[in-house]
């Protein structure tokens, strides 16, 4: 791309050391003159760089050679009109291809040169016709695809100049105008969208301002309840840790001795084990005495812990998002609040001190993940036990993960039972489950609870009739089977990934394979004598069936190469025939170059679809499936020169 | 433009040729005006576009929606954009909901010549009403026999308030405003009639065009048409040179047609009836028609036509002594009326819409034709036929255009149910933030 450009550069280079006599332009007058020398030689950069840039299969312009364009264009007026003149031609023609990138080039200059612009404007209504199409005798040319797009962003570009310099130019406005409200063309309305989505922010944004300042208002009315609650329960487990410290201090007879036993504990590692049993030994034991109070610092801690941290984060964070005219109210409430945070964090902290078996039991600050890991931890021995069972193991699994089996302590025969026990789908069925009940019924049916109607008491529906009506219904479950891939290799590499029961369309029966897809020959392992002895002979036999069907084969063969050796020659004199009426050159080379021209995307692509349709509706078969109709006979036989 | 002024600062020119030329310098350099639009609320095609002849203000439209709207051209009701694009907004506007509107199309709309209380109006309805323009009500009604094509009042006129009507039917009736019936009754077309015009120099002088490509001359003192035009007849004779430009063309004329005896009376028009072209026809019906026809029917008999197909326009000069006809052959055709031949201008004429009256404009020197050629206007040399200037700005078929004379503006309605405002280019520009923007 950029060879091209500098070739260009170094070609009008050239030209300007030694001037040709080349004609001038009779665009300009006397002023224009001086220029229209330099202007005719750059032209030819600018119409070849445009010719360059719009002769391209890719969605896009290659932005170099825009770029280029730009800088070449923007340097002189009359390689600026060149450039419109070439690019109105280019939208003329017939390939959507062509005409999609030129109105890309045109976008970019319109939107940069007002001289661009005033000229461009004067033909709006052609290069409206030309890119959107509107006009019925001028459709936008193949192919199809394209032709959308380029419509699509025709409308689109309009709309945008139309915003941004419409104001400017009256046949701008016209052909929005025009397209907008006489042709009712849906315009992507960029401007009006982007408005909308920004509306909408501010909107979003007022409102969750709004209930800021309403919580706001709330926190500074409750500020005192909320201390009040507070304090209490920070006292009520201050109390707590008092009794169990009290209760501490009464049994404490091993710490002289660990005095006098400091020196002999020389080694790092024996003394760290030794302050950490110590430090166990400072924390409270659980027992039956200070059960009492073990339960209600544990409660006390809950509460503390679920309700009361979590709401002055809370009321934190919504003092630090609110916006306020005065801020001194609030700042004393963040920084009360920030105090109280910190006094729960130390209060928590002593907490979780005081007692491990505390920690234990809420280890977890979210009580909602405290239920879930008690049933998983008590459902896995269970799952082990059942696995037994391996006809039901499969569906137990999942059902009793579901399962809440709350009880810690199975006894033996229950969980025997358990293991035992099918495991049912849930249905309605489930409902009715071993009653012996009879139903009331009423005209409606069976009677439901919440009738408000006259209940009539003989009106029964017995109970085996009811477990006729309740039979479990289960659907067919195929038992999944694991259907092996073919894997055998494949000439691209890789290996064969069909999976198929018994053969592989394309590589014949599915036999075990080898990583590299070789088979793994293991029949004659598996082989007995007597099969052996019995392909021994089939082996035999099948050689002399061969031996003849080869000396038959050999013929036909001999007599096909003869043939081929015929058709080979004379597609050969053929094609020496061909090449000497083109150029050599031309029809070697454009079986290569067709692959991505411009030419191509015009030619519609031959898909399954046509290839089937040609099939089935050529004229051959039609008339073959005529053939079958008996109607088609007797037709045939009245008029025999009619198809 | 300023040595010009200089020159008429010191004498060297003439105060009217100073106005000539500057009027033609503008006219010629009419362009799509981008600080004066007008909002037409109509919504179908304009057919018919007149400035009122009094003050040159007020533009009158008809569309064929049935729809009417008068506005005020040289006071904007509207600004936009910071002052840069004057808006004209309707000062009235009457459609099909109002009581006494059109049912159908209005084909066309045109003033009272003397005064702007008063306009008239033709529809496909077979109407022609007459407005108060200050109540927007009916005054006086005609029906015509089929659809009307075209209306004309006389500007000229001061002993008749006669308005012609072009209609389907074969006869051109004149309405008269002052007694509410058909005074004439004109019959002579043999299809119906597209354009009728009256002359710029005679009040009584009517022509009209009709479907079967005839165009005919009236005068309404007398019975029968007094000439047919004749698009074969182009010998000049011995008139004397009313312009140098045209001169040029008499002699390529003169030598296209040598095997012409030379006519060389310049007798008043209803004597011309039985020489030229007319004296064939008498040849024709000489016999038993003769006699029994009146001598001012005669010219009933001719069968000369002056386009291939229907007139569809005729637009007499401001000087009275050429008129323009167009065809729905696509030509436009120069005739000198005062010897009724064709002058052989070729105008440069692509195609022209063939199925609709147009409505044609000439500038007030005679210099320029505008004619809606499809979807673009075309400003022509009279003399010449060379094409001046292509104004394209209309999305769809233009059907009519006026030309104002006191601002050398042009109007233009089509299809796409715009009515566009050409003017002379403004001298200081306004356009301060439409710069280049490049950034790379």
């Amino acid at each position: 791309m950029n060879f091209v450009f500098t070739a260009g550069i170094f070609d009008w280079k050239i030209k300007k050391r030694n001037p040709s006599k080349r004609p001038k332009l009779k665009t300009g007058g006397p002023a224009m003159e001086w220029e229209a020398d330099d202007g005719k030689e750059a032209a030819a950069v600018v119409v070849g760089l445009i010719e360059k840039a719009t002769n391209s299969t890719k969605p896009d312009l290659d932005p170099r050679i825009l770029k280029s364009i730009k800088s070449v264009v923007r340097h002189s007026d009359l390689e600026l009109r060149l450039a419109v003149e070439n690019l109105m031609s280019l939208m003329k023609r017939d390939h959507s291809q062509v005409r999609y990138l030129t109105l890309t080039i045109i976008n970019e200059l319109f939107m940069r040169s007002k001289l661009f612009r005033s000229l461009i404007v004067e033909n709006l209504d052609q290069l409206l016709t030309l890119s959107v199409g509107f006009r019925r005798n001028q459709p936008l040319p193949a192919p199809p695809a394209i032709a959308s797009k380029l419509r699509l962003k025709a409308i689109e570009f309009l709309e945008r100049w139309n915003t941004t310099f419409g104001i400017h130019y009256r046949q701008l406005r016209l052909g929005y105008d025009y397209l907008k409200n006489t042709l009712r063309f849906q315009f992507p309305n960029l401007q009006a969208n982007a408005a909308r989505v920004q509306q909408e922010r501010r909107e979003r944004e007022l409102r969750t301002k709004e209930i800021l300042l309403k919580k706001y208002e709330l926190l500074k009315s409750n500020l005192p309840s909320i201390k009040d609650e507070v304090k209490s329960i920070v006292d009520e487990i201050k109390e707590c840790l008092d009794i169990l410290q009290s209760s501490k201090e009464e049994n404490l007879p091993l710490s002289p001795i660990d005095e006098e036993d400091f020196e002999e504990f020389r080694s790092i590692e024996l003394r760290r084990i030794r302050d950490n049993s110590l430090k166990e030994a400072d924390k409270v034991q659980e027992n039956s005495e200070n059960k009492v109070v073990f339960d209600a610092l544990r409660e006390l801690y809950k509460v503390l812990v679920t309700k009361h941290i979590v709401a002055v984060q809370e009321s934190i964070s919504v003092l630090i998002r609110v916006e306020l005219s005065d801020n001194r109210l609030r700042d004393s409430m963040l920084k009360e609040f920030i105090d109280i945070r910190n006094q729960l964090k130390t209060i928590k902290n002593k907490c979780e001190e005081a007692g491990c078996a505390l920690s234990i039991a809420t280890d977890e600050e979210d009580i909602w993940e405290e239920g879930t890991s008690k049933t998983f931890d008590i459902s896995k021995p269970v799952i082990t036990q059942s696995k037994q069972s391996e006809d039901l193991s499969n569906k137990r699994n999942n059902s009793l993960k579901t399962n809440k089996v709350c009880d810690t302590d199975l006894d033996p025969l229950k969980s025997k039972l358990m293991g035992e026990a099918p495991v049912m789908k849930w249905g309605s069925f489930l409902d009715n489950w071993g009653s012996n009940r009879e139903f009331m019924a009423n005209q409606r049916g069976l009677e439901v609870e919440g009738h408000w109607g006259r209940v009539d008491h003989d009106a029964v529906i017995p109970a085996n009739k009811i477990a006729e009506l309740n039979i479990q219904a289960t659907v067919y479950e195929e038992e999944h089977k694991e259907i092996q891939q073919c894997r055998a290799p494949l000439k691209k590499g890789g290996l064969c990934p069909r999976r198929d029961l018994k053969n592989c369309p394309f590589h014949g029966p599915i036999v075990a394979r080898d990583e590299q897809g070789i088979p793994v020959n293991d029949s004659l392992e598996n082989l007995s004598t007597e099969e052996l002895v019995k392909q021994a002979v089939n082996n035999v036999r099948n050689r002399d069936k061969e031996a003849i069907k080869k000396r038959e084969y050999d013929k036909k063969e001999m007599k096909r190469a003869k043939l081929a050796k015929v058709r080979g020659h004379n597609e050969a004199v053929l094609r020496d025939a061909a090449i000497a009426s083109t150029s050599g050159s031309s029809f070697i080379g454009e079986v290569e170059r067709e692959k991505e021209s411009l030419a191509k995307m015009l030619k519609k692509k031959v898909s399954v679809k046509d290839r089937l349709g040609r099939r089935l509706l050529s004229r051959k078969a039609t008339a073959r499936h005529m053939n079958l109709g008996e109607d088609h006979a007797k037709y045939r036989e009245a008029f025999p020169n009619q198809w | 433009m300023w040595k010009e002024i200089g020159d008429r600062q010191s004498g060297k020119l003439r105060p009217s040729s100073f106005i000539t030329r500057i009027r033609s310098n503008r006219v010629s350099s009419l362009q799509l005006s981008n600080h004066k639009e007008i909002v037409s609320p109509h919504r179908g095609s304009i057919n018919s576009l007149q400035v009122d002849l009094t003050e040159g203000r007020y533009l009158l439209s008809g569309a064929a929606d049935a729809s009417l709207a008068i506005y005020d051209i040289q006071r904007a009701t509207d600004q936009e954009g910071g002052g840069l694009i004057a808006k004209h907004k309707p000062i009235l506007h009457v459609d099909k909901q109002h009581q006494n509107g059109h049912k159908y199309a209005i084909s066309t709309a045109i003033w009272y010549p003397v005064d702007t209380g008063l306009f008239v109006t033709g529809s496909y309805d077979h109407h022609i009403n007459v407005w108060d323009t200050n109540s927007s009500q009916v005054v006086m009604d005609f029906k015509m026999p089929g659809k009307v094509h075209r209306t004309a009042m006389s500007a000229l006129a001061t002993s008749h308030m006669l308005i012609a009507a072009a209609t389907e039917d074969v006869q051109v009736r004149l309405c008269d405003m002052a007694s509410g019936a058909f005074s004439h009754t004109l019959s002579g077309h043999r299809d119906g009639v597209m354009a009728v015009e009256w002359s710029t120099c005679s009040e009584w002088v009517l022509m009209t065009g009709g479907c079967d490509g005839a165009i005919r001359f009236w005068d309404i003192r007398r019975a029968g048409c007094f000439a047919v035009l004749d698009q074969s007849h182009s010998q000049l004779g011995r008139r004397p040179p009313v312009l140098e430009r045209s001169t040029t063309k008499v002699s390529t004329s003169k030598s296209s047609s040598p095997g012409q005896p030379s006519s060389s009376r310049s007798r008043p028009p209803p004597k011309k009836a039985t020489s030229g072209s007319g004296g064939r026809v008498l040849r024709q019906a000489k016999g038993s028609a003769k006699q029994r026809l009146h001598p001012g029917l005669l010219s009933s008999q001719d069968r000369a036509t002056a386009h291939y197909g229907a007139v569809i326009a005729l637009k007499p000069t401001e000087d009275g002594m050429y008129l323009l006809s167009a065809g729905s052959d696509s030509r436009l055709r120069l005739w000198d009326i005062q010897s009724g031949c064709n002058t052989l201008v070729h105008f440069e004429i692509v195609r022209l819409q063939s199925n609709k009256a147009i409505q044609l404009a000439v500038t007030q020197d005679s210099a320029l034709v505008f004619v809606p050629c499809m979807t673009s206007v075309k400003a022509f040399d009279v003399w010449s036929g060379k094409t001046s200037t292509t104004l394209q700005g209309h999305y769809e078929h233009v059907n009519c255009c006026w030309y104002n004379p006191h601002d050398q503006e042009l109007f233009t309605g089509g299809n796409d149910r715009q009515i566009l405002i050409w003017s002379p280019p403004k001298f200081i520009s306004q356009d301060v933030d439409d710069e280049d923007n490049w950034s790379d």
